[in-house]
C-alpha cells in the first residue's frame, strides 16, 4: 500500500490516496476515489534525486508520490523499467566516469581544440573583418595610450623603405604599412594589428639604434602577421570570455573577463615562438643572421632593467630561452622544418 | 479497496491565512550526478542533448520547490526546446556578426532581430508559464503581441534616446506586462509596484556607486599623500610594503564593489517586484538580503573557479535554495480553490531565444 496525493488536473484540490497493483492494473483508492487503470497507460516520471515522482494518467490527472523506495517496490511488480539515462544518473560509477570524461574533454578542448579553432577561424575570416577591427583598435589606442611619433619624417621613411625591401619567402603574407607612434606606457615595443599593420613605437627605435636590429624585430612581427596571431588571440579570448560569461553567468562581466586575460598571456608564448621562427627564417632569406633578433632581444632586456611589466617582453617567453633558440640551430642553416 | 481517509494524509493541506513559505529540498550532491551525466551526453551529442538536459534541470529544480506540501513541475518538451535553441543560435550568430562587421546588411539584420524579438520573448513567457504547474494546475501567460512590442521595442527605444533615464520606467512596465498577464489556472496575477519605486531602487544603487567612487578617490589621494610623506621622511626611499598594501586595498575595494552591485540590485529589485505582486487575493512576500546574496554569489564564483567548474551544481542549488526560501505566499483564502483553465499549447522558440539573449533581468 503506497501513500500518494491525487490531483485531477483541473483544480488544486489534494486528495490522499493509496496505490497498489492488481494484476496488470494500478489501483487508486482514497477520499471519494476508487478506480483502476491498466499500468501500460500510466506514465511514470523519472527519478530526480529525492524529488517526488508522479504517475500520470491519460486524462491529465496524476498521483504524486514521496515515498520513493515504496514506489520502487511497487514498480518492481509491474512491467515498468526506468529509462536508461535515469539509471545512469544514479549509477555512481557512471557519474564518476562522466566526471573524469568531462574534465578530460575540457582540458583537451582548451589545450588543442581552442588553438586549432582560433587558427582556422583566423585563416578563414574574410579580410574585411581584420580591416574593420584594426581601424577600430587603432582608433581606441590612439585616443588612450598612443601619441604621434616624434621621430622625424626622413628617418621614418628610411625605416619604412628598408622594411619594404625585405624579401618575403615563398608563401609569406604580403607586408602592409608601417606606422610610427610614441607611448610612454608601452615603452620599447612594436605590435601588429589584426589586418597586418605593424606599429613601431619611438622607444624601440631609440633602444635598438642599429637599423638591422629594428629589421629583426620587424621580421618577428611579420611572423605574427603571417600566423594572423592578432586575430587568433582575439578569437581565443572572446571564446574563453564568452564561455565563462555563459558558464558563471551573472556574477560580473569584469570577473568573467579575467580568465580571458590570463589565457591571452599564456597563449602568446606559443605564438611568440612561432613568430621568432618565422622572423629568423625571413632574416636568413634576406642574407641576415637570425642572431640579430637575439641581439635585439638582449638590447630590450637591457633597456628594461628588472624585467619591467610594460613593453615588448611582457607577454613573451623567457628571453634567455628565446635567445638560445635563435642563436642555436639557425646559425647552422635554415631549419625550415620548424616553420609553420 | 480500503478507504484511507482516516489515516494521515501524505500532503499537508493548508487551512487558510497562515503564510506559506516556499521551500527547496534539492541537494548539491544529488544534483551533481544528474548534471554531470547530462553534461557528458550533451558534449558527446555535440549539444543536441542539451534540450533534454535542460528539461531535466528545470524538472529537478521545480519538483524540489514546494509550496504548502506540494511541488511545482515542468512539462516542456525537449524537442520544442531543441528547435527553439537552433533558432536562437542562428539569431545570435546573425546578431553578433552584424554588430561586429559594420556593413550595409547590419541595419537590415538588426531591424529584423528587433522586429522578431518582442514576439519571441512574449512566446517565451507563454511557453515557460504554460509548462509550469503546481498541484496539476498550469500557469498561463496571456500578454498580447502589441503589449510586447510596446514593452520591448518602444520602451527600449525610449530608454536609449533618454540615455537610460527611462530605464527604471521601462523595467517597471516590463514587469507589469509580465505579471499582470500571468495566470495560475483561472486566477490572475496582478502587479502593483509603481515606476517611482523602481526609480528609488535604481537611484539608491547609483548613489551607492558614486559614494563608493568618491570614497575610493579620497582613500587613493590619502594613500598617495601618506606615501609621499614617508618618502620625504625616509630621504627619498619608498617602503615597498606600504605601497603594495595601498594598491591591494584599493584593488580589493574595487573588486568588492564590482561583485556587490549585481547581487544587491538583484535582491532589492526582486523584493520590490514580488512584494508588489498578487495572485488573485493572495499576497506574495519576498525578502532577499543583499548581503547574503553577495556572499553566495562571491563564494560560488570562487569555488566554481577553483574546482574548474565542478562546483557548479552545488553553486546553483545554494543560490536557488536561498532565493526560493526567501519567498512566501500569504493566502487570503484556502489554496484548494484554484481552478485550471482550458488547455492551450504553443512552441518553445521564444523561450530558448530569451535564454540565449538573457533579457529577463529578474527571476
Amino acid at each position: 500500500m503506497l501513500q500518494a496525493s491525487y490531483f485531477d488536473g483541473r483544480s488544486t484540490r489534494v486528495r490522499a490516496v493509496s496505490l497498489s497493483v492488481a494484476g496488470e492494473d494500478l489501483v487508486i483508492a482514497g477520499e471519494g476515489i476508487d478506480f483502476r487503470v491498466p499500468f501500460a497507460d500510466v506514465k511514470v516520471d523519472e527519478r530526480l534525486g529525492l524529488a517526488p515522482r508522479s504517475l500520470r494518467f491519460k486524462d491529465g490527472a496524476f498521483c504524486e508520490v514521496r515515498d520513493l523506495d515504496g514506489l520502487d517496490a511497487l514498480l518492481r511488480s509491474t512491467a515498468h523499467r526506468d529509462g536508461r539515462v535515469d539509471r545512469l544518473q544514479r549509477n555512481l560509477r557512471f557519474v564518476l566516469f562522466s566526471c573524469v570524461a568531462c574534465v578530460a574533454i575540457a582540458i583537451a578542448a582548451y589545450r588543442w581544440g581552442l588553438p586549432w579553432a582560433a587558427g582556422e577561424g583566423a585563416k578563414h575570416l574574410p579580410p574585411v573583418i581584420g580591416k574593420t577591427l584594426s581601424v577600430q583598435t587603432l582608433k581606441i589606442l590612439d585616443g588612450a595610450i598612443l601619441a604621434p611619433s616624434k621621430i622625424d619624417q626622413e628617418r621614418q621613411q628610411a625605416l619604412s623603405a628598408k622594411f619594404q625591401s625585405l624579401r618575403l619567402q615563398e608563401g609569406g603574407t604580403p607586408k602592409s604599412a608601417l606606422l610610427f607612434r610614441r607611448s610612454p606606457q608601452l615603452g620599447a615595443n612594436a605590435f601588429t594589428l589584426p589586418d597586418g599593420t605593424i606599429i613601431v613605437l619611438d622607444d624601440l627605435v631609440t633602444a635598438m639604434g642599429d637599423d638591422q636590429l629594428i629589421l629583426a624585430v620587424l621580421a618577428h612581427e611579420l611572423g605574427h602577421v603571417h600566423g594572423r596571431h592578432g586575430l587568433q588571440l582575439l578569437l581565443r579570448s572572446s571564446a574563453v570570455g564568452a564561455f565563462w560569461t555563459f558558464y558563471i553567468g551573472d556574477i560580473s562581466s569584469l570577473l568573467a573577463a579575467a580568465p580571458a586575460a590570463v589565457v591571452e598571456a599564456k597563449y602568446s608564448q606559443q605564438l611568440e615562438r612561432q613568430a621568432d621562427d618565422y622572423g629568423a627564417a625571413l632574416l636568413l632569406h634576406n642574407g641576415l643572421s637570425p642572431g640579430l633578433l637575439a641581439d635585439a632581444l638582449q638590447k630590450l632586456t637591457e633597456s628594461h632593467p628588472g624585467a619591467s611589466k610594460a613593453g615588448f617582453l611582457s607577454t613573451h617567453p623567457s628571453t634567455d630561452e628565446r635567445m638560445r633558440r635563435l642563436r642555436g640551430p639557425w646559425a647552422a642553416g635554415p631549419a625550415s622544418s620548424s616553420m609553420r | 479497496m480500503e478507504n484511507i481517509s482516516g489515516g494521515e494524509s501524505p500532503t499537508r493541506i493548508s487551512s487558510a491565512r497562515a503564510p506559506e513559505a516556499l521551500s527547496f529540498t534539492g541537494k548539491g550532491g544529488e544534483y551533481f550526478g544528474i548534471w554531470i551525466v547530462n553534461l557528458l551526453l550533451t558534449i558527446v551529442t555535440l549539444g543536441i542533448y542539451s534540450a533534454w538536459a535542460k528539461v531535466r534541470r528545470l524538472q529537478y529544480f521545480y519538483r524540489h520547490t514546494q509550496l504548502a506540501g506540494s511541488s511545482f513541475d515542468f512539462h516542456g518538451s525537449p524537442i520544442k526546446i531543441l528547435i527553439g535553441r537552433v533558432i536562437a543560435l542562428v539569431m545570435l550568430v546573425c546578431y553578433n556578426f552584424s554588430v561586429r562587421l559594420q556593413s550595409s546588411m547590419t541595419l537590415v539584420i538588426l531591424l529584423i532581430v528587433a522586429l522578431v524579438m518582442p514576439w519571441l520573448l512574449r512566446n517565451s513567457f507563454r511557453f515557460r508559464l504554460y509548462n509550469t504547474s503546481w498541484r496539476g494546475t498550469r500557469f498561463h501567460f496571456r500578454g498580447g503581441v502589441a503589449g510586447s512590442y510596446r514593452v520591448f521595442l518602444l520602451n527600449g527605444f525610449l530608454t536609449l534616446i533618454t540615455l537610460y533615464v527611462m530605464a527604471p520606467f521601462a523595467h517597471q512596465r516590463l514587469k507589469a506586462y509580465q505579471h499582470d498577464n500571468s495566470y495560475f489556472g483561472r486566477t490572475q496575477f496582478s502587479f502593483h509596484a509603481r515606476a517611482g519605486q523602481f526609480y528609488r531602487v535604481y537611484l539608491l544603487l547609483l548613489a551607492a556607486i558614486v559614494a563608493f567612487i568618491v570614497l575610493m578617490g579620497v582613500a587613493g589621494v590619502g594613500g598617495a599623500f601618506s606615501t609621499m610623506f614617508q618618502i620625504q621622511r625616509q630621504g627619498g626611499r619608498v617602503d615597498p610594503a606600504l605601497l603594495i598594501r595601498t594598491v591591494l586595498i584599493l584593488y580589493g575595494a574595487f573588486i568588492l564593489m564590482a561583485v556587490s552591485i549585481g547581487p544587491t540590485f538583484r535582491a532589492l529589485i526582486t523584493n520590490l517586484i514580488w512584494n508588489n505582486t498578487r495572485l488573485g487575493e493572495h499576497r506574495i512576500e519576498c525578502n532577499l538580503s543583499p548581503l547574503i546574496l553577495i556572499w553566495i554569489s562571491v563564494s560560488n564564483f570562487v569555488l566554481v573557479a577553483l574546482t574548474l567548474g565542478l562546483f557548479m551544481p552545488w553553486a546553483s542549488v545554494r543560490l536557488v535554495r536561498y532565493e526560493i526560501e526567501s519567498m512566501r505566499l500569504v493566502p487570503a483564502s484556502d489554496l484548494q480553490e484554484f481552478e485550471a483553465a482550458e488547455p492551450e499549447s504553443l512552441g518553445a522558440v521564444g523561450e530558448e531565444t530569451a535564454t540565449v539573449f538573457d533579457f529577463d533581468i529578474s527571476l
